[in-house]
């Protein structure tokens, strides 16, 4: 080690006094050439002699200098700076190859970059909390959620060292006093436990958090910490804002802190509530049925506990008190993981699944420009033929010209990376002020950070080998004599060189990336052409968040959705209305059921599974569901009458038999409903557009014991929807001042269940174009390039007296070998591909589509046609005399 | 003997050798070797510069300027830990090589 360290010392030395150990040698070499002479004199030579004779025995000094700089490893070093200098310059020298590889590789490196951030931000990053190495999510017993009750044991229970609870479902009504007048808004809060802030860490930037012995849910703490976000853009920053008062759901929260901007809360993928209550009598555990599971849980180890003995302990605790509460079903740890590591559970799959694809995507596009990059390189490698030739005839050695090469490589990863990170930056900026149409506020803060820094290295280093390596072992791997005499190497005419097989490559890559791109741009026109079943182009949706709580509690909600329909209906333009408890194709469609059924008190029950829709009279009117038998819901299908339910048509095929639906008696074992059905309505879409026939159960609002959070009155229009949004607001506002009310049209409400093929369509359309426009580009390069090697022998050939035909045969030969077997190569493996990706499709749409894959054959063999034509007709008008003197 | 007759990397065997007794500049390594072999090897400035500066730069030796015997300043070399190290290791090795080759020559 020392001896490393000594001689590492004397290298560096040595580079950087260059100039001294130079001179210091020549010192040297004095003395001995000194001492030399001294001893010949004394050994009787003349004085000049001695010293003829003392300079003889060293051979050249200079030689001797260089020998012994070479000995003090300086060369390798200063080789590699020189190689540096030396290479950027050649580079600059050629700015059409520095601007193609630039602009290729980073095209394909600021993709990489930004799809890295975005997976970063999603499942990546960890919250901030005190030491997220300690703090874990748990999921226990039934899911996600767990009873206030459960939360209490488990924290009590000792397992772990604390457990908080979050849920951060549902709104809250905010009364927006700014600005003069007041109106409700609907924000999304956080409902924490008490001991929340203590047991996360979350940091709070100005003010304090809130303790969990004031904000105990049995104090009825109204307390609340607000986001950044918040402050700042809903309350202007508010320099005062600790220790004021906002009013939600009509009860006044004291403001005691403001979190730091951009903070990642606990509950992952980007989510940011914009406050955080501590759960109270309205929010809490009171305002809902016992046995409701309201929090997520987030716990922290105990000091030096390890992860698997707290997950163990609290397996077991959990079992315990599942058994206490007479559960026997369920108990136990579902997930246990730190929070700063991957998430799990289905949405995590899903996400992580969308972006492995994203992922694998944008690798191939860099790896296609890569292989662009490297086709030059090769070509011009080949330009350099003689060049080269010549250095390696005087003595150049292989390795030092491979370093050379390979550094040419380095520079253009470099820039390129440096441009795709300047591109990815673009990217983040526009990300980050982006407002996804989902219902709940997600903050993507991309930033450019260590990991990101890190990303790009790697992609350098990828970009290097992939695209320098190989065109610097080809262009060194050469016979000199030929090379020399400007003679053609034989591996030009040989069919499957390097470039061709890149090329190969290449075109096998985009082809997997337009069939997916094709069919998923082919998806996107299918959703938005598909009919939903139900009036879209026409109608416009209210929807109206209640004020949840005790000061609310009791509320006659139907009775205020009646008034509402009632004032909507008068307005004019408007042809039909009614109210519902969901609308479909949004995140508030009906519920999913999987539930026994006993049809027409039959012995046995049967499973069946439907979507259930909660709505009142004249729904299906309304929403232009055309009624197939039976009648609608009326305002007497009211508690206290007769239950009844109105079924669709499949769900009438699949379980009631072929009988006549109307009249039959349905129970549901569960939750002991018990109705008949009084009607059949046409097949709808319910949660999305790609589902293929969902079974429906209508029931009146009247007879349902949910609890209606959010309603919705839905309008049908004689004329274009927008201009009702404003007088039915404002109809539905002056109804009562404490609900929060959006107005939209039914299209812009169904955005959301657009997003999956939206955002599908379009990134995969942009890298397919992408992939295809890079490879047409290589293709036309390559045969380009063959076409310039071999003009003597086209003129030649031509001058022979061969037809033009004849001639253009021979330059699309090649391409047309490489075209083909890459085009055959990625169909076959786009085939394999796309079946995964079928879940993403809208019905009647195949994952092995023809027109995908046909269309994508032709688009090929049109461009290959196109790129190899260009340079062949150009080659063809060349005069045999003028080609036959360029050699 | 000219040193590119000598078996290859005797050369810096012999410099650490004649460096083992004490800190000497080149031209007294080269006539320390050129005694020691009774005049037989003689060693070119061509060769041992190089090979001086190499051994450096492996930290075998080091080097530092001080006054010669004769009052002008000289650079002195001398062995490190690693090249003391380096040398007991190379002078077995010979010992054994040469051993073999003596053997061969005198039973083959």
């Amino acid at each position: 080690m020392a001896r490393l360290v000594d001689a590492l010392r004397f290298r560096v030395r040595s580079l950087v006094q260059r100039g001294r150990a130079d001179v210091d040698l020549d010192r040297e070499l004095r003395e001995h050439v000194e001492r030399q002479t001294e001893e010949n004199v004394a050994r009787g030579m003349t004085p000049g002699e001695a010293r003829r004779a003392a300079l003889a025995t060293f051979g050249g000094v200079q030689n001797v200098r260089e020998e012994a700089r070479d000995a003090r490893g300086v060369a390798v070093i200063e080789n590699l700076l020189r190689d540096f200098r030396y290479t950027l310059r050649a580079l600059l020298r050629e700015p059409m190859l520095l601007v193609a590889a630039t602009l290729s590789i980073a095209l394909g490196v600021g993709g990489n970059i930004a799809i890295f951030s975005l997976a970063r931000a999603v499942v990546f990053a960890p919250p901030d909390a005190r030491d997220p190495a300690t703090l874990v999510n748990a999921r226990v017993s039934h899911g996600s959620h767990v009873t206030y009750q459960r939360w209490r044991d488990l924290d009590a229970g000792g397992a772990l060292e604390r457990f908080a609870g979050y849920s951060i479902e549902g709104e809250v009504n905010w009364l927006d006093g700014g600005g003069g007048g007041t109106a409700a808004v609907s924000i999304v809060p956080m409902l924490v436990t008490a001991n929340f802030f203590e047991v996360t860490g979350t940091p709070v930037a100005r003010g304090r958090p809130f303790s969990a012995t004031e904000a105990r849910a049995e104090l009825d703490p109204h307390l609340a910490v607000i986001t950044d976000e918040f402050w700042r853009l809903r309350l202007g920053g508010d320099s005062a804002i600790i220790g004021r008062a906002l009013v939600i759901n009509g009860e006044p929260y004291t403001v005691v802190g403001v979190l730091p901007p951009h903070l990642r809360s606990v509950a992952g993928f980007g989510i940011a509530p914009a406050v955080y209550l501590p759960l109270n009598r309205s929010l809490g555990p009171e305002s809902r049925p016992r046995n409701a599971s309201i929090v997520q849980l987030v716990g922290r180890l105990k000091p030096g506990q390890t992860l698997s003995e707290a997950r163990t302990a609290l397996d077991a605790l959990d079992r315990r008190l599942a058994r206490q509460a007479g559960d026997t079903l369920y108990g136990g740890v579902q997930e246990f993981a730190p929070v700063n590591t991957f998430r799990t559970g289905k949405e995590a799959r899903m996400i992580g699944l969308f972006l492995a694809v994203l992922g694998f995507v944008s690798l191939s596009v860099l790896l296609i420009a890569c292989a662009n990059v490297a086709g030059l390189l090769i070509a011009r490698g080949t330009r350099r033929r003689q060049e080269i030739a010549v250095r390696l005839a005087i003595g150049g050695s292989r390795p030092r010209l491979i370093q050379q090469l390979m550094i040419e490589g380095l520079w253009l990863a470099l820039i390129g990376t440096a441009a795709g990170v300047g591109l990815s930056l673009v990217f983040m900026r526009v990300v980050n002020s982006l407002s996804l149409p989902i219902p709940f506020p997600i903050v993507l803060n991309l930033t450019a950070d260590r990991a990101v820094f890190l990303c790009a290295i790697g992609l350098v280093a990828l970009t290097l080998v992939t695209c320098a390596l190989l065109p610097a072992l080809q262009a060194t791997r050469m016979s000199l004599v030929p090379a020399l005499k400007r003679e053609e190497p034989f591996y030009v005419v040989r069919r499957f060189s390097a470039r061709g097989v890149l090329l190969t490559g290449q075109v096998m890559i985009s082809t997997i990336l337009l069939v997916t791109a094709i069919l998923f741009v082919r998806n996107l026109i299918r959703t938005q052409v598909t009919s939903p079943g139900f009036e879209v182009s026409h109608a416009l949706v209210a929807q109206i968040g209640f004020v949840q709580g005790a000061s609310d509690r009791g509320a006659d909600r139907p009775a205020f959705l009646e008034t509402a329909v009632g004032r909507v209906r008068s307005l004019p333009g408007v042809a039909d209305v009614a109210y519902a408890a969901s609308v479909p194709l949004t995140v508030y469609a009906g519920s999913s059921n999987g539930l026994s059924a006993r049809i027409d008190g039959a012995a046995q029950t049967r499973h069946v599974e439907f979507s259930r829709e909660i709505v009142g009279p004249r729904y299906f009117s309304t929403m232009g569901i055309r009624l197939l038998g039976g009648r609608e819901f009326s305002e007497t299908d009211a508690p206290g009458s007769p239950a009844v339910a109105i079924v669709n048509e499949v769900f009438a095929r699949r379980f009631l038999g072929g009988k006549n639906p109307i009249g039959q008696r349905v129970q549901f074992v569960e939750d002991s409903s018990d109705f008949r059905v009084v009607g059949v309505v046409a097949n709808s879409k319910m949660r999305t557009l790609g589902e293929d026939e969902r079974a429906a159960v209508y029931v009146p609002l009247r007879q349902s014991t949910k609890d209606v959070r959010v309603g919705f009155v839905i309008a049908r229009t004689q004329t274009d929807p927008t201009a009702l949004v404003a007088p039915v607001r404002q109809a539905l506002g002056a109804l009562d001042k404490s609900v929060a009310i959006t107005v939209e049209p039914m299209a812009s409400a169904l955005q959301f269940a657009l997003l999956p093929s939206r955002i599908g369509a379009s990134v995969l359309g942009t890298l397919g174009m992408l992939g295809l426009l890079l490879a047409a580009f290589g293709l036309y390069a390559l045969v380009s390039y063959s076409v310039s090697r071999r003009i003597g022998e086209i003129a030649i050939r031509s001058a022979l007296g061969a037809s033009r035909g004849a001639v253009l045969r021979l330059v699309m030969r090649d391409a047309t070998l490489h075209v083909g077997v890459g085009l055959a190569l990625g169909l076959g493996v786009a085939a394999l591909i796309t079946s995964p990706l079928s879940a993403f499709l809208v019905a009647g749409l195949s994952a092995t589509d023809p027109m995908s894959f046909g269309g994508t054959a032709l688009v090929f063999v049109l461009v290959s046609l196109l790129a190899s034509w260009l340079p062949a007709r150009s080659a063809m008008r060349v005069s045999p005399v003028v080609a036959m003197r360029l050699d | 003997m000219r040193p590119s007759d000598l078996i290859q990397g005797t050369l810096d065997l012999l410099i650490l050798k004649a460096l083992a007794a004490e800190a000497r500049h080149g031209w007294a390594i080269a006539k320390r070797i050129q005694v020691a072999s009774g005049d037989v090897l003689q060693i070119k400035q061509g060769s041992l510069y190089p090979a001086l500066h190499r051994l450096e730069a492996q930290g075998l030796i080091k080097s530092e300027w001080r006054e010669n015997e004769t009052g002008r300043d000289a650079k002195f070399y001398a062995l490190t830990k690693a090249g003391r190290a380096a040398l007991e290791a190379e002078l077995t090795q010979w010992e054994r090589l040469s051993a073999a080759i003596r053997l061969t020559l005198r039973n083959a």
